[in-house]
């Protein structure tokens, strides 16, 4: 192979693209879609509660509830002695939002009726039937004759701490938010690898329609040809996710200590040293992920891209390799069904064997390098077997690249296609 | 000796023999002309040449060694279809060609500008392949083709969709390539511009030799044997002729073939001016179209005698 060709092929694929609009937007909103989509449940339910932050009256005939809920949530309760006919009528007026009826055999019958005028919501309805469940049970111990301070002890709950052994000594477990950060990368993963399989299918298919791989095949040879494109191409993917990274860790490093300064000034109550301890902590992200994630983007990449320039160099257009894609998309969408499986228990059998076969492993090994310390032999197990893998597809792609880069016309079969690939 | 050689070449493909036994040498210096009906293995055999394409037996040897990798840099290749990144800019495509074939980034520079200049293509370097026409990709084509200084200069089809000027300024340049030593192949299948350029040709047919010489012998090894006739008067004579086949005819002129080997141009026009007013009386070489078309038909029709 003469690498200095390869370097031309390899340049200009990776400058064009990089010039490109496409790609500049993408590295720009590529992030802004992410946060997006991570953060649009967070923002459903901050935007629920802001909605429910609506006054109920409570009227209690047994004196010794309506007290305790507005001691719990005066935002949301308030005791009022007003007749229910009144209430009534300030609800249909506007003045208030609902009504409490805390009937004086509660804690025999153990039934209270809420009124509002548009139902209040699930949320709303979750949080008063909490509440006024929890008093009513206090209520009844009390009766009981258990005295307060039993009944304090009762009712406390048992906190689970998990820690996590290493070698350099115990530290804190921030499993879940990592689980979680591992989810985020091999989403990432898997988009990556379509979005920049496809850039090397479609680039083959542009040469094959365009004519132009007959300029290029008398001037370097076709596996220089796929080997540049599919190399300058990989480029640009490790390009826009260094990217990232940087922009990612200025925005945390940078953003992270202005947003715990004011979160807690904001919501007054908290203070600043509990704000570290509670869930504002961001987690942070290993370096060693960080590594993992380049690396098995990278891996997962050319595992595929050789691949995608075959099937590109089979068909004259890119309508016509939808069918022939399959047998790649399909090993790539299999893994994020199978996350939840691995996220579950990321040390178990199932886990280990699943993400040490070569085309499932850039997204699971991820996912699991996120959530578990996986053993070292694993890592390097996956990465010989990837290499393995990339070796017979480099050579499989090769032999169809070259015959079908040629073909014109008919849109070739699988067998056809394989028939190249053993007579290549 | 010879700059290409082509030695008992075929290739395959499945059962179809594209390329069968094909033999042929084009001297240095000179344009030769690869010729051929659709589909008669030109293509093919040019993509062996380029080393697109590997043989399935025989040799091709370029300046005396195989074709390979090496050689490749020393031909320029001008598919009869165009190739060119439709989003690229001129100047950056014809850099990247010509670095492709082996000049520095800054050599292609030069290269493309100094050769945009000459086919009066200049302020084009900055504009977009998608926003030329076709004559114009034509050009830039052609130059991507000629950027590195080939010693063999393929050329497929290479008028398509150039107007009479854009013509006349592509022939001078093929005429001055040859000046300075290049070898030109040209494959066309417009025989006015073999008959204008070529010195040499050779014709394929199903994928075999089937004519090969220059086209002076080849012209020679022909009979003279077509008359071109102008006159006025009553052309009764022309349907009372012995020997000889009235090929055209209109009111003031007529194309005559001599059937007779007996019969001597000079005696025809004899008998024609006792009964005509002679205008024109014309000794014409057969066209290599006519030429052309009778080899590959008889070609034909022994194919089907066999």
């Amino acid at each position: 192979m003469n690498w200095s060709k390869v370097c031309v092929i390899l340049s200009r694929e990776y400058t064009v693209r990089v010039r490109s609009r496409g790609f500049i937007l993408s590295t720009l909103l590529g992030p802004v879609g992410l946060i997006l989509i991570i953060a649009l449940p967070v923002l459903v339910t901050l935007w629920t509660r802001d909605t429910s932050q609506r006054r109920l009256a409570v009227r209690d005939e047994t004196g010794r509830i309506g007290a305790g809920l507005e001691a719990r949530n005066p935002e949301r309760y308030f005791v009022s002695t007003d007749p229910e006919a009144q209430l009534r009528a300030r609800l249909l007026d506007g003045q208030l939002d609902g009504y409490l009826l805390i009937p004086a055999d509660v804690l025999q019958a153990g039934r209270v009726q809420l009124y509002t005028r548009s139902g209040g919501g699930l949320a709303l309805l979750e949080e008063v039937q909490r509440d006024v469940s929890e008093l009513v049970r206090l209520e009844r111990l009390r009766e009981a004759g258990l005295d307060t301070a039993l009944i304090a002890r009762l009712q406390e709950r048992v906190r689970l701490q998990t820690h996590r052994v290493t070698e350099t000594g115990v530290e804190r477990d921030r499993g879940a938010a990592l689980a979680a950060v591992g989810y985020v990368l091999g989403f990432l993963i898997y988009m990556m690898m379509f979005i920049y399989g496809a850039l090397v299918m479609r680039g083959v298919i542009e040469e094959k329609a365009n004519r132009i791989i007959e300029v290029l095949a008398s001037s370097a040879r076709p596996f220089e040809i796929m080997m540049g494109k599919v190399l300058g191409i990989g480029l640009v993917g490790l390009t826009q996710i260094l990217i990232w990274i940087v922009l990612g860790w200025g925005i945390v490093s940078g953003l992270a200590p202005l947003l715990l300064a004011f979160l807690p000034a904001e919501s007054g109550q908290i203070a600043p040293a509990a704000a570290a301890s509670t869930g504002w902590e961001l987690p942070r992200i290993p370096g060693g992920l960080v590594l993992g994630f380049v690396g098995y983007f990278l891996s997962g990449y050319f595992l595929y891209a050789t691949l995608f320039a075959a099937i590109g160099s089979a068909v004259d257009q890119e309508s016509d390799a939808q069918q022939l894609q399959w047998p790649l998309t399909l090993p790539i969408i299999l893994p994020m069904l199978l996350i939840t499986n691995v996220m579950a228990d990321p040390d178990g059998t199932l886990a280990v064997i699943l993400s040490l076969v070569p085309f499932f492993a850039p997204i699971l090994m991820v996912v699991r390098l996120a959530a578990t310390s996986v053993p070292f032999w694993q890592v390097g197990l996956s990465a010989l077997l990837i290499l393995l893998t990339f070796l017979a597809g480099v050579w499989i792609s090769a032999r169809i690249y070259r015959i079908g880069i040629l073909i014109y016309g008919k849109k070739p079969t699988f067998r056809e296609i394989l028939r190249w690939a053993r007579e290549g | 000796m010879a700059i290409l050689e082509l030695l008992e070449v075929s290739k395959r493909f499945g059962r179809n023999r594209a390329v069968d036994g094909v033999s042929f040498s084009v001297e240095p210096g000179r344009i030769f002309g690869l010729l051929g009906p659709n589909g008669a293995g030109k293509t093919t055999t040019i993509r062996m040449i380029t080393y697109i394409l590997l043989p399935d037996s025989g040799r091709i040897m370029l300046m005396g060694r195989p074709v390979g990798p090496e050689q490749q840099q020393r031909i320029g290749y001008l598919p009869e279809e165009r190739g060119l990144y439709r989003r690229m800019r001129v100047l950056e495509q014809l850099v990247y060609f010509g670095r492709l074939k082996g000049l520095s980034a800054r050599q292609a520079q030069e290269a493309a500008r100094r050769w945009l200049q000459r086919l009066q293509a200049m302020g084009w370097e900055e504009k977009r392949v998608e926003e030329l026409s076709k004559g114009m990709q034509q050009k830039v084509q052609f130059i991507a083709s000629v950027l590195h200084e080939p010693d063999l200069l393929i050329l497929d089809e290479p008028y398509t969709g150039l107007d009479p000027l854009n013509t006349e300024l592509l022939t001078q340049v093929i005429l001055e390539l040859k000046a300075q030593g290049k070898t030109i192949l040209f494959s066309t299948h417009r025989m006015e511009q073999v008959e204008q350029l070529c010195d040499d040709i050779v014709l394929i047919n199903r994928g075999q030799v089937v004519l090969a010489g220059s086209v002076r012998e080849i012209k020679a090894r022909y009979r003279k044997d077509t008359i071109r006739l102008e006159f006025s008067g009553p052309d009764g004579v022309l349907d009372r002729l012995p020997g000889v086949q009235v090929i055209s005819r209109s009111r003031h002129a007529a194309e005559l073939r001599m059937l007779d080997p007996a019969l001597r141009p000079q005696d025809l026009l004899l008998r024609l001016a006792s009964e005509l007013e002679i205008q024109r009386f014309e000794i014409l070489e057969p066209s290599l179209q006519q030429i052309f078309i009778e080899t590959v038909s008889r070609q034909i029709e022994q194919g089907r005698g066999a």
